[in-house]
């Protein structure tokens, strides 16, 4: 197995074997846990994530004052497991990085979901890490789309989200680098790369992030990869919920 | 109730996915466990031009571009494998002799697996490197096929086999695959079985090929595929020896010669703990016996003495050693003692009882230690050591010629295999090993050789043989053997350097119209008065200067130097060839440029009478020689004259010449004797070193004449100038870019450093050197002078000059401010930019220069820390090698010079031995050694005063030779038996008074 990305040029294969335009494999189930108002569980490689909703259920006053506004609150909350890694790590309550990605979640729902049907309520999205191999963030958005969709909540359509890269670091500057999709966690370590999360169908990015320096040239095409990932990771994951309405509808299982 | 199901057995495609699970230890010691995806795929080419299936699946990257198929429809066959054939080299075949496949005669359609690929390049980096270069060149047809990833040739490893045994599987069963696949390509293109080539897997192992065999893949011993070929007895010469020789030992169980190395981690934990130390191993160049460690633990280098402490290290190589208990301290030799001289004519084939150390390198030995014992308290001691392993081995290729003692006459003739010894012509590398078949040709030629291994059973490093270079002492050989012995970079540039050059070649003018947009930003200074000052026929021509009188009294003064970053672009083919380089080459009758002649000779080179582009900094200066303001540009010039120095010289002086071009000159020259003695006063150092010229017969370079190269006010009036403008822009541009400017620093030579020549001076002469300071030190070298001898203060110039550190080009990020200095040039900041002709450093500080003064966005290249530092680390070593490469052609020069001819010179002792002294002849920049054995017939007793530095001889002649003393001798020349170079000899004809 190669050590590292530099024989990507060779004969265009990644480090796992795939080319640059392919996805991992991507698997879902949906209402995988009974008690919770809508759960799922999502692989996306070796990233394995699971997340359960609660609500939309009514906000209770902390404060004694006014809880909530015309709108349902979208909170997230992500544990990351300590087996979750390479190296066994237990990571803070107030640790930034979590704490950004909830809030990037977050933002993206309150706009996709129909929250002002729900005033003075919240819909709580409670993440967890079993597994981490890159593209962290997207599939943590994947879940979430899920298990909303198994709560029930209304929303506009699916976030769908996916990683994109680029063959070859900043720093070697290579004009010829390939786009690529889907990084897993040792492509993330020493390439640069962006999350991206489209609404649906549509070419609407409702998130992009990017914590890497890439050269600007690069940016677009790796921006089309990514769109174009989403895509299919849409395709996937409607598959697993039309499945899940076939059985519902056919009764067999409640 | 709904449960999580294993997703893996659900999924259609589970059978192309594997996981890989490893474990692996970090460096910090611990324990991680690794899982890795593995898509398993059907879509990998088998890359040969007959197959048409895979070329219908094969890959296509984002823009849509198909890598070529690589392995030739029709390619070679042999007696064995009529049909044409296919190699399969397993990773032994090439760690063995990657040099066989670099060989241009055989070898051409390959298939590298990735398993071999990977474990080639766990195994050694530098041959992963080279094989990586094979197989991106088109004419060899190496194809890298990616095995592990194919569903078919994918091989799982089984319960209890070991990871050597999975990969040979996995080498067979690819060799298999291959086999079928073509098979089937042939019949579906409707072609006849004869046309199928067979795929033969080459390994040295005995076990491999048997179950090769077994599973019915073809497969050939390296050795007997080689033979099967026609120049075989070449080729043959270039497998290494290592396995055979193994085979051969293991049989007769012979005893170990070395002592074990420790393991990898006992050394670490040693290291860690500072029971071990770790550092780069030197060899003395007077005693081959004698190496020096310098470890941050001691102040002073650790010696290694002798054969078993050295433990098979090799000059360059890094090693781990054990410092030696204190009784067993001692100082560094004083005594020289050399390889050829104590085991000569032995035999390269005995290998029975085999002592490490030779009888006569005891007794040399054993001399030594009794007479550091006599030595009363006052002697100093040096901390010694040995080897106890080493971390990274540094050999190279090395050049050097056989000795011919170590031939046997009966088989010269014959082209039977036998073991000669090759002597390096660097004589701090042991003599090495080489079985070979071509002793008879190779005998006085100069040869390229490499190492292989150096076991525990062998006393001396066995190597093999890689090319011939040429009869010795012929130019073209001994020119190659130099460039190759220094590693410079002297092929031809490849096409694709060529191809970033101007399309207009020798035609490109700059443009006429000031709105093209080469005139962005650039400011026209065609109307000054600028001339360039170099040695005669200099055609590079870095630098230009000019300087007029403002009306308000002071002086406009600016240097001019070649605009060589808008012809280099970075990261383009041209950049990174010239990156590699480093640095323009300069030897007597050659000069391996950095950049192609079109440009280094031609465009950027700031000619007379033409229009160049510049890259200008213009100062404006006091008479006083303050500086008032400075100002940096890019520029169009056009230079009025190129004069040699002596021109110049003679224009300046001459007091007829009253054009501006002469008065500008002579305002340089006196702005330049003020900035100098500003500088001397901050401690600057005028050091020395022998510099001859060697003047040649300009149509056959053969040499004529050696000078000694006069000095010339014009020298220095250019190298002020060019001094302050590398300060002025090494200060801008640290000023820019605080983290990643490229800049030059000179350290302080430790005190120890000094503390030799301090003491020698101070008994023979009386004399202080004083070294707190470059001021103290500058002072105190001034202050050593010998009123009846005007040369002693250059000797000791010459001799304070070693004792220094060499200075290096660093990345301001990576060291603290005070680190930055200069010591030499007592100067807070500096770095290169004058010269980006012939040194990329120059060419880096050009693109920040022109980042920092906004003339253009600073490329991602020369800002990243990382990048930059590799860089230096490069152009540090190139600039040593490119200096020791134009000494070297310098020696070799003299020699010819001086061949057949006997010249009496008088020289000066520079070092004594207890049994010979080196004396260094001014006129002709030699430096030589005079043993006692030189002396007389037969070798005269001898006494030496090691505090007085003083050698008395007694018996067959009487002599007494003191350190520093003026003698004459006699100037021959003769065939150095060791090296096989031709060198000066020296023998003493009188010493001083007597
Ligand atoms: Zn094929």
């Amino acid at each position: 197995m190669p050590l590292d990305t530099s024989t990507y040029s060779l004969a265009l294969l990644r480090l796992d074997g795939r080319r640059w335009n392919e996805l991992r494999r991507l698997n879902a189930q949906i209402s995988t846990q009974a008690a919770a108002d809508g759960s799922s569980y999502l692989e996306m490689g070796n990233t394995k994530v699971i997340c359960t909703v609660t609500g939309p259920a009514e906000l209770k006053s902390t404060g004694g004052a006014r809880a909530g506004g015309d709108k349902a609150d979208v909170r997230v909350e992500i544990s990351i497991a300590g087996f979750s890694g390479v190296d066994r790590k237990k990571r803070g309550r107030n640790d930034k990085r979590v704490s950004e990605m909830q809030t990037t979640i977050s933002n993206a729902f309150a706009q996709s979901l129909f929250t002002n049907l729900y005033p003075h309520s919240s819909i709580s999205l409670s993440l967890h890490i079993l597994s981490q191999d890159g593209s962290l963030l997207a599939a943590c958005l994947n879940a979430c789309t899920l298990a909303l969709i198994d709560a029930g909540v209304p929303m506009r359509d699916y976030i769908c989200a996916c990683t994109a890269g680029s063959t070859s670091s900043y720093s070697s500057n290579d004009e010829q680098a390939d786009p690529l999709l889907d990084l897993n966690g040792i492509e993330e370590q020493e390439l640069p790369f962006l999350t991206v999360g489209t609404l649906g169908n549509s070419d609407k990015v409702s998130v992009l992030v990017m914590e890497t320096r890439v050269q600007v040239g690069r940016l677009e095409g790796m921006l089309a990869v990514g769109v174009d990932g989403c895509k299919q990771v849409r395709e996937i994951l409607d598959q697993v919920v039309r499945k899940r309405g076939v059985k519902i509808l056919e009764g067999s299982q409640l | 109730m709904t449960s999580l199901k294993r997703s893996l057995g659900s999924d259609p495609l589970s059978s192309s996915i594997s996981s890989k699970v490893f474990v692996r230890s970090t460096k910090s010691g611990k324990v991680q466990k690794i899982v890795r995806e593995l898509y398993l795929r059907q879509d990998i080419p088998c890359s040969s031009k007959l197959c048409t299936a895979c070329l219908a699946t094969a890959p296509r990257d984002a823009a849509g571009v198909l890598a070529p198929f690589v392995l030739s429809a029709k390619p070679a066959g042999t007696k064995a494998y009529p049909n044409g054939h296919y190699l399969l080299p397993d990773t032994n075949a090439l760690l063995n002799a990657l040099d066989l496949f670099e060989s241009t005669s055989a070898f051409y359609d390959v298939i590298i697996l990735q398993t071999v690929l990977e474990e080639l390049r766990n195994r050694s980096l530098p041959l992963y490197n080279r094989l990586i270069g094979l197989t991106k060149s088109a004419e060899k047809r190496f194809y890298v096929f990616f095995n592990e990833f194919r569903l078919e040739t994918y091989v799982h490893r089984e319960q209890g086999e070991t990871i050597n045994d999975r990969n040979d599987r996995a080498v067979r069963r690819a060799g298999k695959w291959y086999d079928e696949h073509l098979s089937q390509a042939v019949k579906a293109a409707g072609g006849n079985k004869k046309s199928v080539p067979t795929v033969v897997m080459l390994s040295d192992d005995k076990e491999n090929l048997k179950k090769a065999k077994r599973d019915g893949v073809a497969a050939c011993g390296l050795k007997d595929y080689v033979s099967m070929l026609e120049n075989a007895e070449q080729l043959l010469d270039m497998i290494a020896v290592v396995k055979e020789g193994r085979e051969i030992r293991d049989a007769r169980a012979q005893e170990s010669l070395y002592a074990e190395y420790y393991s990898v981690s006992k050394m670490m934990t040693g290291v860690k703990n500072g029971t071990l130390h770790q550092g780069i191993f030197n060899v003395s160049p007077y005693n081959y016996l004698e190496g020096s460690i310098n470890v941050p633990a001691f102040d002073k280098n650790l010696l290694v003495l002798g054969r078993e402490s050295i433990n098979r290290a090799v000059q360059g190589d890094v090693v781990v050693v054990e410092v030696l208990p204190k009784d067993q301290w001692k100082e560094p030799s004083t005594k020289i003692i050399e390889e050829e001289a104590l085991n000569k004519n032995e035999n390269a084939d005995a290998e029975d009882g085999e002592a490490v150390v030779t009888e006569r390198e005891r007794k040399a030995l054993q001399e030594e230690v009794k007479k550091v014992h006599s030595k009363s308290s006052e002697g100093r001691p040096q901390p010694t050591a040995r080897v106890v392993g080493v971390v990274k081995r540094n050999w190279r290729q090395y050049v050097g010629h056989v000795d011919e003692s170590s031939v046997s006459q009966s088989v010269k003739e014959s082209r039977k295999q036998q073991t000669v010894f090759l002597i390096p012509m660097d004589k701090r590398i042991p003599k090495i090993r080489v079985r070979t078949r071509q002793a008879g040709e190779i005998i006085g030629k100069r040869v390229l050789v490499t190492i292989d291994s150096w076991d525990r059973d062998s006393r001396y490093p066995i190597g093999h043989f890689v090319r011939s270079l040429g009869e010795l002492e012929t130019k073209g050989a001994e020119t190659e053997a130099l460039l190759l012995e220094y590693d410079v970079q002297y092929r031809p540039f490849p096409k694709a350097v060529l191809d970033c050059l101007p399309t207009e070649g020798h035609d490109w003018k700059v443009p006429v119209s000031t709105d093209d947009p080469g005139w962005k930003d650039r400011r026209d200074l065609r109307g000054l008065q600028i001339c360039s000052i170099d040695p005669i026929g200099c055609q590079d021509i870095d630098d230009a200067l000019h300087a007029r009188p403002l009306p308000n009294g002071n002086f406009e003064v600016g240097v001019h130097i070649a605009d060589v970053s808008h012809f280099v672009k970075p990261n383009n083919a041209m950049d990174a060839e010239a990156s590699i380089r480093g640095t323009t080459v300069y030897l007597v009758d050659k000069r391996i440029d950095m950049l192609p002649m079109l440009l280094g000779t031609d465009l950027c080179s700031l000619k007379p009478y033409v229009e160049r582009y510049a890259f200008s900094a213009i100062w404006e200066i006091t008479p006083d020689a303050e500086i008032v303001k400075s100002d940096f540009t890019k520029s169009v010039i056009k230079s009025r004259e190129a004069f040699s120095y002596e021109q110049a010289q003679i224009r300046v002086d001459d007091a007829s010449q009253q054009d501006e071009l002469t008065t500008a000159m002579r305002t340089l020259l006196i702005l330049s004797k003020k900035f100098k003695q500003k500088r001397m006063d901050a401690g600057a150092l005028s050091l020395s070193s022998p510099e001859v010229r060697v003047e040649t017969e300009s149509e056959t370079s053969d040499p004529i004449d050696i000078k000694t190269k006069k000095h010339l006010d014009t020298m220095s009036l250019v190298e002020e100038f060019m001094l302050l403008a590398n300060t002025s822009v090494a200060a801008k541009i640290y000023s820019a870019f605080p983290q990643t400017a490229m800049l030059r620093r000179h350290g302080a030579p430790p005190k120890t450093n000094f503390e030799e020549l301090a003491n020698q001076l101070k008994v023979k002469k009386g004399l202080e050197l004083r070294t707190s300071s470059s001021k103290e030190l500058a002072d105190s070298l001034d202050a050593c002078v010998d009123p009846q001898e005007p040369f002693f203060n250059t000797l000791v110039r010459i001799m304070a000059t070693r004792c220094m550190m060499s200075a290096e080009y660093f990345c301001s990020g990576t060291q603290a401010y005070p680190e930055f200095r200069h010591y030499g040039l007592a100067s807070e900041i500096y770095t290169h930019f004058t010269s980006p002709i012939r040194r990329y450093a120059d060419l880096v500080a050009h693109r920040q220069l022109a980042a920092a003064i906004d003339y253009e966005p600073l490329d991602a290249s020369v800002r990243s820390k990382g990048k930059l530092e590799s860089v230096c680390k490069n152009i540090n070593v190139r600039h040593r090698n490119a200096q020791q490469a134009g000494r070297a052609s310098i020696e070799y020069y003299v020699g010819q010079a001086l061949k057949g001819r006997i010249v009496e010179e008088e020289g000066f002792v520079m070092k004594v031995f207890s049994n010979g002294f080196v004396v260094f002849v001014p006129r002709f920049g030699i430096e030589s050694l005079i043993r006692l054995r030189d002396l007389a017939e037969t070798e005269p007793e001898s006494t030496f005063d090691a505090e007085d530095y003083v050698l008395r001889t007694s018996g067959s002649r009487e002599v007494e030779v003191e350190l520093f003393e003026k003698v004459v001798v006699r100037i021959s020349d003769i065939k150095e038996e060791g090296t096989g170079k031709r060198k000066v000899r020296l023998e003493l004809v009188k010493t001083g008074g007597k």
